[in-house]
């Protein structure tokens, strides 16, 4: 024993207990994520309560714990009605109820507003449609809702028309603007052309409207009623049901389509409900976009600036200083950028864009205002030394043979360096480029004074004229995990699509970092045998 | 070979060099852009203000003593004096042309005016040698015509007006017309005594007015008053004597005026001689005999049962003689003092800095403030007129308040706080930037209690202890670790481990025992084993996955046994009973939680770099040490970590940085009170979380804007030294163990 001390054993299972702390801490992240993210889509059965006093409670069951007291359990329900009690959520003390069933015909509906409906079927209420088909209430609500589709994406195909039209409306307007501010006189020809076309599109524009707002109403006509546990009626517009579907009633492949389904909404749906339902698909559109946009700056600069520094520059003080210049740009913090983003690129070159060319539209700002541009401009920076020294290191890993047989034969540097040292250190490259997306994907603090938004009206790339606007402001997952966890007003209620994003954040950097990884590991093995 | 082609190509490759070699100082250059370009914004926090005259001019037919007052517009556009003979003249500026002649109405034919007591915006209680009192105020109204063009048109508004005394001589009148209507007076007389007047008019609920007059004498003691200042609302009252000792009455209920205290204010008894009100109507601005000026307000005193009493608290630059005049500014709490030689000082009160002093050729007889704090006018003793634009955006602001213990208006003493908007005008910004580097040094300092034996022993243990296969599967899974994006560490912390916690704090705590003790019990229970041939082969790098359900049992015995013990010793309820016997307060989101979350984002940093300088130490070196006949543990122990301990030290240096420049994890999990406490339970305001959440609203180039970029400077710099040494001392490493 005395011995086993000397030599130092114990301090080993020492270490060996930090790793095995360490690896535990970053299982239980991952596990976390995955058990409160993979769920949530998944339909969860209804459970009614039935209490002593006669009352009723139906919704999901959340959660299980001892009361503080002590003595027995308490549960909680998600009992969604939100327009009903108020509340989504509701804690029932155990000992209070009698019996806890699933009934069959227990109907969930996703809304557009308002939070889930949990409750009963009562009654379909379509004045200008022939009989639905169907047995059941409820097959006559599917065929109701079936019908209630097509004609919404008729009034979708509307909505994109009145939208192309206030757009083209809204380019006049600044036309009119900046006549205005180029000092063309009211009754001069060019401003009255303007205002002729703004009349005539104006009128166009009314009567898609009112068409558009009659064809809603009538929409609206059609209503279904539902009753809660209680009792209570409820008449919904069928075209506010996102979704209806009988969780108890469910085998375990119709819950399977059931997930999917959930699963495209996320992926290609729009948010909803202050962001706490729907889908993520600007948040995603937005961050791949501010990925690749900072790609494009960061990783021509962070290449070239690598390959000065390791082929180019004269090995001295000067080669010390930006190698140490370099790894200070990665230790920065982030918040740095950020602000560095905001007084440089946006109060700064921004304003300065605006006063040279839209200044008629001052004092609104175009670019002197957060958008993605800046954004990705800011992290490009904040990426820019991963690249180099991924790729600084990469070209080190090159034996020094390779380049002096290259040049043995003739070859100028140059051409060394594009037909020989860049082809083979491309794997390495390649994994700064996959850790720089992986950085910026999960780089959320520079973002919020940049121009990320909680929700934002329109993509910065879409259909109309000059198809990226690089001025917009965008969504962000990583925000869009602050956002919804830390500033909606119903914290608990939009927990579950918190996890979601999360668990797509992670999964997205994980797999990058990965591969990055692996890359680079392969490309070590490459070079590191033999001696030259 | 073609010639052209060897030219192109020779072209090229000096095109590339030229184009990489631009490439590579871009990166330089961008190192200190970033710092330049924050530290650029941040700057005129430190400028000295300026004052430059915009107009000087002598107005016509004006004798110097015959003025009483001037003052000027805020667009330093129109300037104006009153004359004792009641007239006020406007001048144009900068030409001095008069543009306008304003006769006030005297209360009595033939009346001139004693005195004018400048207060309020431009409001000036006058005594006009009658006896009889009027309160005027000037105003300048902004014009536009069809063109757009501004022209300021002055004006003047008669507020109150208010008869002769019948019982005495007043030598020196305030009045203040409240904000609902309610006027009061107080007059001085001739021998020393002090009359209240008050004029209440209420409104019952049927829009009925009842007027209510009220007239009583205040008990003002023997000592002789020579100086007299109330506030905007009427009700507080202060005087200064000429033995040196400061009065306070509170005169809300006007029949029974109470007087609240006798503060001998010096000790030498020099005599008081002028007395205003700063902006907020808190502070007692008071100017004296011997030049010096200082503030004052009413503290608690706890010696005397907690009895509020007047107490000095910012002494300001003095003057070379008798204050004669002090005028508060209508912007923020500064204060402009004239003193008899006619010198003018510009001082604020809170950040006690001295902005401007002007002592012109001709001593200054009168001075004016303009609304917003951009001017200011002095008349000299040859009636020259003179009117200065002041550029002082950030008079609040000095290295004292930034970073040390400013005693606030309403603050029982002086302290660090961090408060930088409120709903209230006259609210005064509160910008120390103590407790946000507290919070940020706290916040580290808990990380790294964490993160630095965690990931220094992983370290070793991974790159001499564990087989190598697992080491390559160890390594990859740390970086991974690094690569998961901090606002999801942040979003964990703070919404499944701090209510986590919290409910099981008490097996947090068992946990932290029991972990340790459960391994040495291991180690124990583990000698028997060891003889077993079979299980030999654990201690060949198959340590760290045995341990592993040891630590999982200690974990969850301790949270088996935490509800157990907190029902023994604390009555069931940890955070109630801390509270209760040690009045410690339990935040949710406290510097445990931060411990974990920014430990965790931290932890794969310093792995990694104290994981690849281990590995790096040339192997020759080990295999020495192992064949001389050293323990493995005696070798990494007395020969690895010593060569390598500059890689180390490299590492821990970036982890640091990386934990002092955090943003997101700390800006969720912190719960953002700025406090300066100690206690583990407790949260913090990093200064980068406190960044994030203030930049979004506070105003382009305004104070708060200027601090935060200051803030920006902080961390830059603090990162910047962290990240420099280890860098130069990983260089070092590399040069000494290249050559193996």
């Amino acid at each position: 024993m005395q011995k086993y001390w000397r030599r130092g054993e114990p301090f080993v299972w020492l270490t060996g207990a930090a790793l095995t702390l360490t690896l535990v801490m970053a299982a239980a992240l991952i596990i976390v994520v995955m058990v409160n993210g993979l769920g949530v889509f998944w339909p969860t059965e209804v459970t009614q309560a039935k209490f002593q006093d006669g009352t009723r409670v139906m919704g999901e069951i959340i959660k299980r714990e001892p009361l503080p007291s002590g003595e027995g359990d308490r549960i909680q329900f998600k009992t969604g009605n939100r327009d009903l009690y108020g509340l989504d959520f509701r804690w029932v003390d155990t000992a209070g109820i009698i019996e806890l069933d699933h009934p069959v015909e227990a109907v969930v509906l996703e809304r557009e507003e308002y939070g889930n409906f949990y409750g009963f079927l009562h009654e379909i209420n379509a004045p200008d449609l022939d009989q639905p088909a169907g047995e059941t209430l409820g097959e006559q609500l599917s065929a109701v809702r079936q019908s209630v589709e097509k004609r919404q994406q008729e009034i979708g195909q509307l909505e994109e028309r009145v939208a192309g039209l206030s757009d083209r409306m809204q380019d006049l307007r600044l036309e009119l603007q900046k006549l205005e501010f180029e000092g063309y006189p009211p009754e001069s020809s060019a401003v009255k052309e303007v205002r002729q076309r703004q009349s005539l599109l104006r009128e166009d524009f009314d009567t898609l409207v009112a068409r558009h707002e009659d064809r809603r109403r009538e929409l609206r006509q059609i209503q279904a009623t539902f009753a809660d546990v209680s009792g209570t009626l409820k008449t919904v517009a069928v075209a506010d049901i996102v979704r209806a579907y009988y969780p108890n009633d469910m085998a375990w492949w119709e819950k399977a389509v059931f997930y999917l389904s959930k699963l495209k909404e996320l992926f290609l749906g729009e948010p909803r409900e202050a962001n706490t339902e729907g889908g993520l698909f600007p948040a995603i559109f937005g961050t791949v976009m501010l990925i690749f946009l900072m790609s494009l700056f960061s990783f021509p600069l962070g290449v070239i600036a690598a390959i000065y520094l390791r082929e180019y520059a004269k090995e001295g003080p000067i080669v010390r200083v930006v190698r140490i210049a370099v790894n200070n740009l990665a230790g920065i913090p982030s918040i740095v950028y950020g602000i560095f983003g905001l007084g440089f690129f946006i109060y700064g070159v921004g304003g300065s864009l605006d006063r040279l060319f839209f200044p008629e539209r001052l004092p609104t700002p175009t670019f002197g205002t957060g958008g993605i541009l800046w954004a990705s401009l800011t992290l490009a920076l904040l990426t820019v030394p991963v690249v180099i020294v991924a790729t600084d290191e990469a070209l080190g890993a090159i034996p020094k043979g390779v380049r002096e047989g290259s040049l043995a034969l003739g070859a100028t540097k140059f051409q060394t360096l594009s037909r020989i040292l860049v082809p083979m250190a491309s794997p390495g490259i390649m994994t700064g480029l996959i850790l720089a997306m992986a950085r910026a994907a999960g780089e959320v603090a520079p973002l919020m004074i940049t121009g990320v938004v909680k929700l934002a009206p329109a993509l910065p790339l879409d259909g109309d004229f000059p198809f990226l606007h690089l001025d917009r402001k965008f969504m962000h997952l990583g925000f869009h995990i602050y956002d919804i966890g830390f500033q909606s007003p119903n914290v608990e209620a939009a927990k579950p699509m918190v996890f979601v994003t999360t668990l797509l954040l992670v999964l997205i950097v994980l797999i990058m970092s990965s591969v990055a990884i692996h890359l680079r590991n392969k490309m070590k093995k490459r070079y590191t045998y033999g001696t030259f | 070979m073609d010639q052209k082609l060897i030219k192109r190509i020779k072209r090229r490759d000096t095109l590339a060099r030229w184009i990489i070699t631009a490439g590579g100082f871009a990166i330089i250059f961008c190192v200190i852009f970033i710092l330049l370009l924050i530290a650029r914004v941040s700057f005129p926090l430190f400028a000295d203000p300026e004052a430059h005259v915009v107009a000087r001019f002598q107005p016509e037919g004006m004798a110097g003593e015959n003025i009483l007052a001037s003052g000027v517009d805020e667009y330093l556009e129109n300037a104006y004096v009153l004359t004792r003979g009641g007239e006020l003249v406007f001048f144009a500026l900068p030409s001095g042309s008069v543009v306008r002649r304003i006769e006030l109405e005297p209360p009595g034919a033939g009346d001139t005016l004693e005195a004018a007591e400048l207060h309020g915006d431009q409001v000036y209680t006058l005594l006009w040698s009658g006896g009889a009192v009027t309160v005027d105020r000037v105003a300048f109204a902004s014009q536009f015509d069809e063109d757009g063009n501004r022209t300021i048109v002055p004006r003047v508004e008669r507020q109150a007006e208010l008869s002769a005394l019948e019982d005495g001589e007043p030598v020196r009148a305030l009045a203040r017309v409240a904000r609902d209507g309610t006027l009061t007076r107080i007059s001085l007389t001739s021998d020393n005594r002090l009359l209240l007047d008050r004029v209440a008019v209420t409104q019952d609920i049927f829009g009925r007015e009842s007027r209510e007059e009220i007239r009583q004498a205040i008990d003002g003691g023997p000592d002789r008053i020579s100086a007299l200042t109330l506030d905007e609302a009427g009700d507080g009252l202060y005087a200064g004597t000429d033995n040196g000792v400061l009065l306070r009455w509170d005169l809300s209920d006007a029949r029974e005026p109470q007087r609240l205290g006798r503060v001998p204010a010096f000790d030498d008894q020099r005599q008081i001689t002028a007395l205003t009100m700063v902006y907020g109507d808190i502070s007692l601005a008071v100017g004296d005999e011997k030049g010096g000026l200082s503030t004052w307000f009413p503290v608690s005193d706890p010696s005397r049962g907690g009895e509020e009493r007047l107490r000095l608290i910012h002494e300001l630059t003095g003057h070379p003689t008798a204050v004669t005049r002090i005028i508060a500014s209508r912007r923020d709490k500064s204060l402009i003092s004239l003193d008899r030689s006619g010198i003018v000082h510009l001082d604020h009160m809170t950040s006690e800095r001295h902005l401007i002093g002007l002592d012109e050729i001709s001593p200054l007889r009168a001075v004016g403030f303009s609304t917003r704090g951009t001017g200011l006018v002095g008349i000299g003793e040859d009636a020259v007129m003179t009117v200065w634009a002041l550029y002082n955006p950030h008079p609040e602001v000095s290295l004292k308040t930034l970073f040390g213990k400013v005693w606030y208006e309403s603050y029982d003493q002086p302290v660090y706080a961090w408060q930088s908007s409120s709903s209230s005008d006259d609210f005064e910004p509160k910008l120390s930037l103590t407790p946000l580097i507290f919070g940020t040094l706290k916040g580290t300092f808990y990380a790294m209690l964490l993160a630095v034996p965690l990931a220094l022993l992983g370290a070793i243990y991974t790159s001499q202890f564990a087989r190598p296969r697992f080491r390559e599967l160890i390594k990859p899974t740390v970086e991974v670790m690094a690569a998961i994006p901090t606002v999801v560490i942040g979003f964990l912390a703070a919404l499944w481990f701090a209510p986590l916690l919290e409910r099981n704090i008490v097996a947090f705590f068992l946990s932290l025992a029991f972990v340790p003790t459960s391994l040495i019990l291991a180690i124990v229970l583990w000698q028997p084993l060891r003889r077993v041939r079979a299980l030999q082969r654990i201690e060949r790098g198959y340590e760290f996955i045995s341990l592993l359900p040891v630590l999982i049992l200690a974990v969850a015995v301790a949270f088996v046994l935490g509800p157990v013990f907190e029902g023994l010793l604390f009555g069931g309820d940890f955070t109630l009973w801390m509270f209760s016997e040690g009045g410690l307060r339990y935040d949710q989101r406290n510097s445990i939680v931060i411990s974990f979350g920014l430990g965790f984002a931290v932890i794969p940093i310093i792995f990694t770099i104290a994981e690849d300088s281990l590995s790096n130490v040339p192997s020759s070196l080990r295999a020495a040490s192992l064949a001389m006949g050293a323990s493995r543990w005696q070798t990494v122990w007395r020969v690895i970590l010593p060569s390598a301990s500059p890689g180390i030290f490299a590492g821990v240096m970036i982890g640091l940085g990386r934990a002092i420049g955090e943003t997101m994890i700390v800006l969720m999990a912190t719960g953002n009170t700025a406090i300066m406490s100690l206690s583990p339970f407790n949260g913090m305001r990093p200064l980068s979380s406190n960044i994030a959440v203030e930049i979004p609203e506070a105003p382009v180039g305004g104070t708060l804007y200027r601090i935060l970029f200051l803030s920006a400077v902080i961390l830059f710099v603090m990162t910047f030294l962290l990240n420099t040494v280890a860098e130069v001392v990983r260089q070092r490493l590399r040069r000494k163990y290249g050559q193996f």
